[in-house]
């Protein structure tokens, strides 16, 4: 039977082609949206790495002209701020590059014996209980590490795996800027925003009196009314005799930044939607039409000793077979994405999308072709045959 | 072979109920070739359907082969057409995109039959109604007597018992009309295929072997 609507629909290849066409466009779309789609939900499902909840930020802006010593001690006057209000659990000093900023510092070099590229991300030693990081090995900061023969660095667990797979990296010298010891290797750490795959990243130990630790990250107990930013507030314009800073909730900023890919991606899926809604009255339009046109050759099945089940069969079938040939097509220009490795996106997304692709499509067209095929195989065969 | 038994067909509307047949009573014997005649609308198409059970009596009995088929199912049905009735139409009903051979294969498809053996079975058919060379075309390139030769391939493919023609020459002239009825008759003869056939034409009722007349959905001869 299959050979038979094979041959068949070969033989209606014409009247078959912009059903395959149509297929085809929708197969492409629909692929290049579940890649996205796939890809971005792996990644926002991946650990953040540390918590953003009950967290406030606060971007200082301090006088460029204060030196060191100015700026050691305003910042401990600060600390001993900040950490006097029994809603504080816990506060760090960071530089610019905070969470959900979109700022970013890189660094590369082959001073290693290999071209190594890291993010960094400077911070005190009391960060890893500010923001709750996770260490795989070693340990977090410590004040003795100011005064060690090497500057300590905590890696994360990204770059080990990138760089250093297989080895020990506790203790051992990373050359950044000059020598610095590994002390940890934290978990994760997915800052720049939950939709950003997790890069190779080295936290920085930051004396007080850097001069770019411009930003305050502040855990609160759970359940700090609101009115607390009133009270932080009057208190950093006291001590820095200043109000343009700005104070700001982690988890809101973690929202706003997300939504940035939130909203492309519902819009996508929302293009996918109408096309699946397009391919589904399509296809009733083009069955409806044929077994209309057919009627003739229904009866004739019938009358020749086709049961209504084979009826059904054949009409989905059909329709079935144009749709995957379609679909086929489609795949074969897919699968070079992976193959020639033409967008940075992991191999098994594709393949995964694919897949999705393929069995939504083909629901959608199984699901449309039943009613009408079924339609088709309630003609009667003596009224068939006579309308002809 | 074939007993129709009190067989009354009515076709009702919201408004009108027409009776196509009126108490049919009749006995076809293995091997014989019966014609039905009668003026337009008098019930002949509809009592051929009836017989080949692709219509049902609104009352009455169908016998087919000593088999009662009225009770059987959809399916049950559609399996006894296929085993044991061929059909042949007036406007051949062949199927415009596919070739000859894939048209006469067609009541193989509802069979176990290999892809192998239809083939065969096809080409053999074809062979039998003169079309051998003619496989491999389409309806679309072929005259009206050799669409209707196809068309007997079809029926006779899978060697059936009864052969149902509605008006096979009605179509065609004279010539062709002949040429098919010498083929019916050949089948007849030769494969002792019981034919029942509806016509319009006198000269090719009286070349069968037994006539019935039909007029307002009565048996009058």
């Amino acid at each position: 039977m299959i050979k038979h609507i094979l041959t068949l629909v070969w033989n209606k290849k014409r009247n078959n082609v912009l059903m395959l066409l149509e297929i085809f466009v929708a197969f492409l779309i629909l692929f290049a949206v579940f890649t996205f789609t796939i890809y971005y939900l792996r990644i926002y499902q991946s650990p953040l790495g540390f918590e953003t909840e009950d967290t406030l930020l606060v971007n200082l802006a301090m006088d460029q002209e204060m030196d060191s010593l100015a700026l050691l001690e305003m910042r401990q006057q600060l600390r001993r701020e900040i950490e006097s209000y029994p809603e504080v659990e816990a506060m760090s000093f960071l530089s610019g590059i905070t969470p959900f900023s979109g700022s970013m510092w890189s660094w590369g070099n082959d001073d290693n014996g290999f071209y190594m590229q890291t993010a960094i991300f400077p911070t005190d030693e009391y960060y890893q209980k500010t923001a709750d990081i996770e260490l795989a090995e070693g340990r977090w900061f410590e004040e003795e590490d100011y005064t060690g023969t090497y500057p300590p660095v905590i890696i994360n667990q990204k770059l080990k795996d990138t760089y250093y797979p297989d080895k020990p990296v506790l203790d051992s010298l990373f050359t950044l800027d000059g020598e610095n010891k590994i002390v940890g290797v934290a978990k994760h750490f997915k800052y720049q925003d939950e939709f950003s795959e997790e890069i190779p990243l080295t936290f920085l130990l930051r004396p007080l009196h850097h001069n770019d630790l411009n930003s305050i990250q502040i855990r609160l107990l759970p359940n700090t009314p609101a009115e607390f930013e009133a009270k932080l507030n009057e208190g950093l314009a006291r001590i820095t005799k200043r109000r343009d800073f700005v104070i700001l909730s982690l988890d809101a900023r973690r929202e706003r930044t997300s939504r940035l890919t939130w909203i492309p991606l519902i819009a996508g899926l929302s293009i996918c939607g109408f096309l699946i809604l397009n391919i589904a009255l399509g296809l009733f339009g083009v069955l409806y039409y044929s077994i209309n046109k057919r009627r003739a050759e229904i009866g004739l099945r019938r009358a020749l000793g086709a049961t209504k089940g084979e009826i059904t069969s054949q009409f989905t079938l059909e329709v079935f077979l144009v749709a995957f040939a379609g679909m086929l097509l489609a795949a074969v220009l897919a699968v070079q994405f992976p193959l020639l490795n033409i967008v940075e996106i992991p191999a098994n997304n594709f393949y995964w999308s694919i897949l999705a692709t393929m069995l939504l499509i083909s629901l959608v067209v199984l699901g449309c072709a039943v009613t009408p095929s079924r339609q088709a195989a309630g003609i009667h065969p003596a009224q068939a045959l006579h309308e002809e | 072979m074939l007993n129709l038994e009190n067989i009354s067909k009515v076709y009702r509307t919201d408004t009108i109920e027409t009776l196509a047949l009126n108490t049919i009573n009749m006995k076809i014997e293995k091997g014989e070739f019966l014609s039905i005649m009668g003026p337009s609308g008098c019930g002949k198409s509809t009592l051929l359907n009836i017989m080949g059970l692709i219509d049902e009596p609104s009352e009455g009995r169908v016998v087919v082969a000593n088999q009662t088929v009225a009770d059987y199912n959809s399916k049950a049905t559609a399996r006894f057409r296929n085993e044991h009735l061929g059909f042949i139409f007036q406007s051949f009903h062949l199927i415009n995109d596919l070739s000859v051979l894939d048209n006469v294969e067609l009541p193989l498809l509802y069979r176990k039959v290999s892809s192998k053996e239809r083939r065969r079975l096809a080409e053999e058919a074809l062979e039998q109604v003169g079309l051998h060379n003619r496989m491999r075309h389409f309806p679309s390139q072929l005259s009206g007597g050799q669409k209707q030769r196809v068309a007997i391939a079809r029926a006779i493919v899978g060697r059936p018992e009864i052969i149902l023609a509605d008006e096979p020459t009605g179509n065609l002239d004279s010539v062709m009309g002949n040429e098919i009825m010498d083929i019916l008759l050949r089948l007849n003869e030769q494969e002792g295929t019981t034919i029942v056939m509806v016509t319009h034409d006198e000269r090719m009722a009286q070349r069968t072997h037994r006539l019935v007349r039909l007029f307002d959905g009565s048996q009058v001869q």
